[in-house]
């Protein structure tokens, strides 16, 4: 936990667990509905 | 139960023996609504040989025996439409929104009541379990004098229908005859249970009488719900009937009837409806008391009344709009049409209307949040930042309100060069919307967690992680929210239609996942000092009334546009309005009647705010003494 109590380790832990979190989000409720949420970047 | 004594027994068997006879009416119903089924079944055999008559349900697609008459075809005349020198949809907008409203407040206050009773109930704190008892109380108490009040108005309402829409009425009431005895008998076991929860209150505050009690509230509230699930079938068969064929003859199925394609849309949207405006109308009667008090006493206790019940609101307001996505995209899928009409149609300049009182209700939220965070010492730290919020707010705000197009002089349209602006035109669509207000709640669960640790100091162990955590979440959900909408303007509509839902998800994670994160995070936290409730500027309770009448406003609102949309049918397809007012009114006169509207209704309860004075309760001297600003604790439970 002390690691983790550094400003910066926390900050780029945060950052990982949330953009990743948010990432699967967008993808996976868009798979759900039939839809490729990557389709701008497939074209 | 060995410490039930002889005496509390009898008062539950005669309790239970009383519940049981309120409910009887019900039960003795439902046999008639089973040989209502059975019906068709006997005919058949009946005249077996006869030829019997076969209908296609409009919308199940299933066949069934046609049993009930057509849809009568009516004509303008004294004998459809028999009238007085006034517009008879005038009249019945009021008689039916007035009763909406005061049916919307006494469904929602047994809920709250529910709610804190159950609180007080399982809290430890003997003084703050009191405190919350006699909240649920004063709660109940405002709920039922405007609980007579429904019921005249619903005579009013019924008798207005039989007089100025005899024919509609007549067809309506056929086609929900096996029901419409359930309807009125649960009103009369409502009106019972409700009238022993009430007076029993004093009975049966302590030990397994409180416990049957709180059931009863339980019991109250889930015929109240049952009930205005029945009413809702009624406008759900309006807007998109089932059940019935082509010509509008029932099939025998009223299950059918009941589960039209928009009922559970409306179920769920009403339901949250109704709690939010139900906290708000009890926020804003908190805080005219506050703002009449004469002592500390009644200005802490008021203000923690007001807190409650913005905060219960608040709750419902929320998820509200996904509830109305949700609505939406129901009525979509029903008849496209009757989705164009309501967005980007006739009816589409209302939606801005809409969206403008939203967003105050939102605002009204924050606004009342960090006034309130004054009463508290320690929340001074977050004040610098309000104007962050303040600007994300008014951003999401400027944005969901902006119109996709404007009504234009051929002057203005040329000198703007086309019907949208080349800017701000941009704006105007879904996907910005969409990030607009999903912005607008997540900046008010932001504010609602600075308001819960506005007074405390996390002792865990890993208080700065969870700080650094909490903001980064927060500030990659609006860059996810914002981000979401822009990447709508570059792909295709068919796919772009999708990103509401992960936006929505996202707003939702910041409720759940930060609210309970920073329980966890203040759980045994060090406070900087007490709430010291009543100690807040009186421009927050102003705050709470504006949240009271915009929604009051926007159910008007709402209400018009969901009845508007069926345009000149009384029941979508089948049954048409030949009425001289079948048409759609202007937005002014619209906006004049729904004022028209709010205004009686909160003169009325006003009015019904004073009776309820005259016949005050005295509340327990413990539940109203002690330090103001150091009672009451409920801080502690945040």
């Amino acid at each position: 936990m002390s690691a983790l109590n550094n400003p910066v380790i926390a900050v780029i832990v945060s950052l990982i667990l949330a953009v990743g979190y948010f990432a699967m989000v967008d993808h996976y409720l868009m798979d759900m509905q039939g839809l490729d949420f990557w389709y701008l970047f497939r074209q | 139960m060995g410490l039930v004594t002889r005496k509390s027994l009898f008062a539950i068997m005669g309790l239970c023996a009383m519940v049981g006879l309120l409910l009887l009416p019900i039960v003795m119903a439902l046999p008639s609504l089973a040989i209502g089924e059975e019906a068709p079944a006997a005919n058949a055999e009946k005249k077996e040989g006869d030829k019997v008559e076969k209908g296609r349900d409009v919308y199940y697609k299933t066949e069934g025996i046609v049993m009930g008459a057509p849809a009568p075809k009516t004509v303008d005349g004294p004998r459809d439409y028999p009238r007085y020198n006034f517009e008879s949809r005038v009249l019945l907008w009021f008689a039916n929104q007035q009763h909406l409203y005061y049916g919307s407040f006494v469904l929602a206050v047994p809920i709250f009541c529910m709610i804190i009773e159950f609180m007080g109930v399982v809290t430890k704190d003997k003084a703050l379990a009191k405190r919350y008892d006699q909240l649920a109380y004063d709660f109940i108490k405002i709920s039922l004098t405007a609980y007579s009040l429904t019921a005249v108005l619903g005579g009013i309402l019924i008798f207005t229908f039989l007089t100025l829409y005899p024919a509609f009425f007549g067809y309506l009431s056929g086609i929900f005859r096996p029901v419409m005895h359930i309807y009125a008998l649960m009103f009369v076991a409502e009106s019972g249970t409700l009238y022993i929860y009430y007076y029993g209150w004093d009975k049966m505050k302590e030990g397994f009488l409180k416990w049957i009690h709180l059931s009863m509230s339980v019991v109250l509230n889930i015929i109240g719900t049952l009930l205005m699930f029945l009413a809702n079938s009624w406008i759900g068969f309006m807007m998109s009937p089932a059940g019935v064929d082509e010509q509008g003859r029932f099939l025998g199925n009223i299950w059918h009837v009941i589960h039209t394609a928009l009922w559970n849309p409306l179920n769920l949207h009403r339901i949250l409806g109704n709690m939010a405006f139900g906290g708000g109308v009890v926020a804003a009667y908190a805080a005219y008391k506050f703002l009449a008090s004469k002592t500390d006493e009644d200005r802490a206790h008021y203000d923690w009344m007001g807190y409650i019940a913005m905060a219960l609101g608040v709750a419902f307001l929320i998820p509200l709009p996904f509830a109305g996505y949700w609505l939406m995209r129901e009525v979509y899928a029903y008849r496209q049409q009757m989705g164009i009409t309501l967005m980007g149609g006739l009816l589409a300049w209302l939606f801005i209307i809409q969206a403008t009182m939203i967003g105050i209700l939102f605002l009204s939220t924050n606004y009342y949040l960090w006034q309130a965070m004054g009463r508290m010492r320690g929340a001074e730290k977050y004040q610098r930042y309000i104007k962050y919020l303040v600007f994300l707010l008014a951003c999401g705000y400027m944005v969901f309100i902006t119109p996709h197009t404007m009504v234009m002089t051929p002057a203005e349209l040329k000198a703007m060069g086309g019907q949208q602006h080349p800017v701000l035109g941009n704006y105007g669509v879904m996907s910005a919307k969409n990030g607009g207000i999903n912005v607008i709640i997540t900046t008010t669960v932001l504010s609602f967690v600075w308001y819960m640790r506005g007074n405390k100091v996390s002792t865990v162990s890993w208080a700065k992680f969870g700080n650094i955590f909490m903001g980064v979440f927060f500030a990659c959900a609006y860059f996810n929210i914002i981000g979401l909408a822009v990447y709508g303007y570059y792909i295709p509509a068919n796919v772009r239609v999708g990103l509401s839902v992960p936006q929505v998800a996202t707003t939702l994670s910041c409720l759940f996942f930060m609210f309970a994160l920073n329980g966890v995070m203040m759980k045994g936290a060090k406070q900087m000092g007490p709430i010291e409730w009543g100690k807040i500027s009186a421009r927050s309770q102003y705050a709470l009334i504006m949240l009271a009448t915009a929604f009051t406003w926007m159910m008007g609102l709402m209400g018009y546009i969901r009845s508007s949309v069926r345009l000149f049918w009384h029941v979508n397809e089948i049954m048409r309005d030949n009425s001289p007012w079948a048409y759609t009114h202007t937005v002014g006169f619209a906006a004049n009647m729904i004022s028209f509207n709010v205004l009686f209704f909160w003169v009325s309860i006003l009015f019904v705010f004073w009776l309820g004075s005259l016949a005050a309760k005295k509340a327990p001297v413990e539940a109203k003494a002690g330090v103001p600003g150091a009672v009451p604790q409920p801080a502690a439970s945040h």
